[in-house]
């Protein structure tokens, strides 16, 4: 797992993807954080900073993990891996491992404005801590799915707009939940709405529920993907 | 050291390989031959574990693939036929990879440079693989099949691609490898197979068509046993002297090859060698032999009878080369 773990990142950093990643989310972050500064109060940072980026965060999610087990495919690289001496759960939670790391550093570097502002005032860290979280467990959640995606498909263009396309939906089940008559069909949909989830930890506040919610779903994602690539054996 | 029992793998209604059976002795070199699409890659890859059969079984070393994969997957060095190459690392950074994914136990520095010399990549060491030529490549991932040193080695087509030279160098390193490895290659090239392999089995459409000694298959396998002789002497004569021999069952004129001398087919009954008899009955008439052989099958011929047989009659060719 590690093996497969530090090749898929060095993969990330030798091609422009890694870079450019990090670099949107970063830049995001920044403008973000300017335009908190320029409405003059802190108070904004969680929805309009952390807001926002809950919605970038997922339109970028998809560019990297769309790579991630379409090339194997392609390149014929699993036969490298699948005639090696690990199980399918370690390649793909290596190669999950390696896109979470991608979306850690920029999500970590995203917090860059809030240190910067710690120079001069006292941000409200409870609320930035519990917004840096939710992102990471939100984004680890869409990581897997996106993850999942790619290895339905040698092409990396489906996968990234199946994964997107997941993604917007994941964004906007709430609203959509909210025009569904029938009171159980609509707890079932807004259960599964990822922004519900996520907007406890936008208080700052640290909800178990919520983080077991994404836990489970990066659990099951890679569970199915590895059954995806165990399945190929047998096709 | 590698038992396989009745495999089959079937691709829907596609049966790509069909109840193959053999089995392998530690330190052999054995030769896959068969047509494309004949199933050859398939079996190689249900044995390395990449693909699982349909039915039946394999154990390398007394270790079923499915009871213990990691365990055989440990013992088996695998070149597929497009070497699993990661484009964008350095040959450095890809056997390293390599050393770490199959938890190799050897020294890793020496480990990898003594592969390295072994089949002449240390020059471009630090290079992109993807900048690589085609030669190269294809022995860098020879060089991925050896990290571990792995008892049983299988490669698929290891020569393709290389230059004459490079292909003389890379048999030699396999019949070098074979001392104290289990190797089994596939190959296109017959005076390949005939040069490296000391057995040979051959595949056609997804069924074991013949399995043997490289040596004696082709002899085994012949069915008529010519002997072309030129001799020098007047053909009439020569032909009814030979015609009165015991056990000849044709015989007749090529016709004259060189000033005076002729050439005779001559055909024998199974299993019986007439050659001392036909030596002695020239030598008494005076008639000296030029030339003798027999034509017993080539490996060319041999493949062509063993796989076009039933190639006519059945047209559902065996997925598995893609």
């Amino acid at each position: 797992m590690t093996a497969i773990f530090k090749r898929e990142i060095r993969s990330y950093f030798n091609s422009p993807i890694g870079y450019v990643c990090v670099a949107i989310l970063m830049a995001l972050y920044g403008l973000f954080y300017f335009m908190v500064m320029a409405r003059g109060s802190s108070v904004y940072i969680s929805s309009y900073v952390y807001g926002s980026m809950f919605n970038f965060s997922m339109l970028v999610i998809p560019v990297i993990t769309m790579k991630s087990m379409t090339d194997d495919q392609k390149n014929k690289t699993d036969q490298i891996l699948l005639t090696a001496p690990v199980g399918v759960t370690s390649i793909v939670l290596g190669k999950f491992l390696a896109c979470f790391f991608v979306f850690f550093i920029a999500s970590t570097l995203g917090l860059l404005p809030a240190m910067a502002m710690n120079f001069f005032a006292t941000p409200s860290w409870g609320e930035i801590i519990g917004n840096y979280l939710g992102t990471l467990l939100y984004g680890g959640a869409m990581i897997s799915i996106g993850v999942f995606i790619s290895s339905l498909t040698i092409s990396q263009i489906i996968a990234a707009i199946g994964t997107f396309a997941v993604s917007v939906f994941l964004m906007y089940v709430d609203s959509l939940a909210a025009s569904i008559n029938n009171a159980a069909v609509a707890a079932v949909v807004s259960w599964v709405s990822f922004s519900n989830r996520y907007s406890t930890f936008t208080q700052g506040l640290f909800s178990i529920a919520s983080t077991v919610f994404f836990l489970s779903v990066m659990a099951i994602f890679v569970f199915l993907t590895a059954r995806r690539l165990e399945s190929r054996r047998w096709s | 050291m590698v038992e396989v029992r009745n495999l089959t793998k079937r691709y829907g209604a596609n049966l790509a390989v069909d109840h193959v059976s053999f089995s392998i002795e530690e330190g052999s070199i054995v030769g896959f031959l068969g047509p494309n699409g004949a199933g050859k890659s398939t079996t190689m890859n249900i044995i390395t574990g990449y693909l699982s059969a349909t039915e039946g079984s394999v154990t390398v070393s007394g270790k079923n693939t499915l009871d213990d994969p990691n365990e055989v997957k440990r013992m088996i060095g695998y070149l597929p036929e497009q070497p699993p190459l990661y484009l964008d690392m350095t040959v450095k950074e890809y056997l390293n990879f390599v050393y770490e994914l199959k938890k190799a136990e050897q020294p890793r520095k020496e480990h990898i440079e003594e592969i390295c010399r072994l089949v002449k990549i240390d020059n471009v060491y630090n290079r992109l693989v993807g900048n690589l030529s085609k030669g190269y490549k294809q022995r860098v991932g020879i060089a991925q099949a050896l990290i571990g040193n792995p008892p049983v080695l299988i490669l698929d087509e290891p020569t393709v691609g290389l230059d004459p030279k490079q292909i003389i160098e890379i048999r030699t390193l396999i019949k070098n490898l074979g001392r104290n490895h289990t190797v089994i290659l596939s190959s296109h090239i017959l005076p390949e197979v005939q040069a490296v392999c000391e057995r040979i089995i051959v595949i056609n459409n997804g069924k074991l068509v013949a399995d043997g000694a490289t040596d004696t298959l082709a002899h085994d396998l012949s069915q008529d046993h010519r002997l072309i002789m030129c001799a020098e002497g007047p053909e009439r004569e020569i032909l009814h002297a030979i015609e009165a021999m015991e056990h000849v069952m044709d015989v007749y004129s090529l016709g004259e090859k060189e000033q005076g001398a002729y050439e005779f087919s001559v055909e024998s009954a199974p299993d019986i060698d007439i050659r001392r008899d036909l030596f002695a009955l020239m030598a008494r008439n005076g008639w000296p032999i030029l030339a003798l052989r027999n034509t017993d099958l080539t490996l060319e011929d041999l493949f062509l009878q063993l796989t076009s047989t039933d190639a006519s009659s059945d047209t559902g060719d065996g997925k598995g080369e893609d």
